[in-house]
């Protein structure tokens, strides 16, 4: 074997962190450009008005594919987690710990459920009917996507794979 | 909806992908699909809260032997714990994939009155029952 069983799921969780990452980037801006919306020309922009004025409807296929790629990812190296890292959370009372993680399993099926409408209104982003919608769906992914990175990157610092 | 980038003012709802009809898939441009997308977005998150709740797994997945057991199983003595939330998911695509189908078939008159802000607010709402069912965890 060219490598270790503990590399090769450590690869996994890489690659599975890298692709919230790029997630967590398309979506942040997504949600910027809704909830603030660049909407006069007012001097030479900045940073953060850059950061806002992005086309959202560019980033929807993305990020469905991105969201979708993140979960199998996440689905894969769960099995490994439930054995080698959660029992011994667990055995350590990191019952709190534990409990975010569970959050952010239910909060990545409930983002799952929502990509077919979220791209459907993306894609007719020129109709206002569903300008409501569509910023409260692309905000909703954006909380999840934050909050499920962060629940990740602290479940890893607890206990990652090989430790 | 304008913005200004650099100096540059374009309009964001009008992006190229959005305004072209010829470039916009026919997905996208489809009644029947939005009307899937709707339903399968409020259905969904009903169904995933009452798989939860109830534990209905499509399956059950026993991670330390690879074992698949159909519907609900408790984890077996000496062959480590049992895992429902693939089952959960996978059970409330399903469903979702199903009623999604079906109101596809019913007539744009009934389907056009499908709230759309359910889509939204159903998963909101639904980290209420799944927080609450992780007490537990936040009691220990």
């Amino acid at each position: 074997m060219l490598i270790s069983v503990t590399t090769f799921w450590t690869i996994l969780l890489i690659i599975h962190g890298l692709l919230a990452i790029a997630l967590l980037g398309a979506l942040t801006h997504q949600a910027m450009s809704v909830l603030l919306p660049v909407r006069q020309a007012a001097g030479p922009a900045g940073f953060v008005t850059r950061f806002r004025a992005v086309q959202g409807a560019g980033y929807a296929t993305a990020i469905c594919l991105l969201w979708i790629l993140t979960f199998l990812m996440g689905a894969w190296i769960y099995v490994k987690y439930r054995i080698y890292i959660r029992i011994p959370i667990e055995q350590a009372g990191f019952w709190k710990t534990q409990g975010f993680f569970e959050l952010k399993e239910h909060a990545a099926s409930l983002g799952l459920g929502l990509l077919p409408i979220y791209w459907y209104m993306w894609k007719n982003a020129q109709n206002p009917d569903y300008d409501g919608a569509r910023k409260s769906v692309t905000v909703l992914l954006a909380f999840i996507c934050w909050f499920n990175f962060l629940v990740g990157h602290v479940l890893n610092n607890v206990r990652g794979f090989g430790s | 909806m304008t913005t200004t980038t650099a100096g540059k003012t374009t309009t964001a709802r009008a992006t190229p992908a959005a305004k072209s009809p010829a470039s916009a898939s026919r997905l996208a441009s489809s009644i029947k699909f939005k009307t899937f997308a709707v339903a399968f977005g409020i259905v969904f998150p009903v169904m995933y809260v009452a798989c939860e709740w109830w534990n209905l797994p499509l399956f059950t997945f026993h991670p330390a032997t690879n074992r698949v057991d159909f519907w609900w199983a408790a984890g077996r003595s000496g062959e480590g714990p049992a895992m429902y939330w693939y089952g959960w998911t996978v059970t409330s695509l399903l469903v979702g994939l199903v009623v999604g189908g079906l109101a596809t078939l019913l007539p744009e008159s009934v389907t056009r009155k499908l709230p759309l802000f359910l889509v939204w607010l159903l998963p909101v709402l639904g980290f209420i029952p799944l927080a609450y069912s992780l007490m537990p965890f936040w009691t220990k």
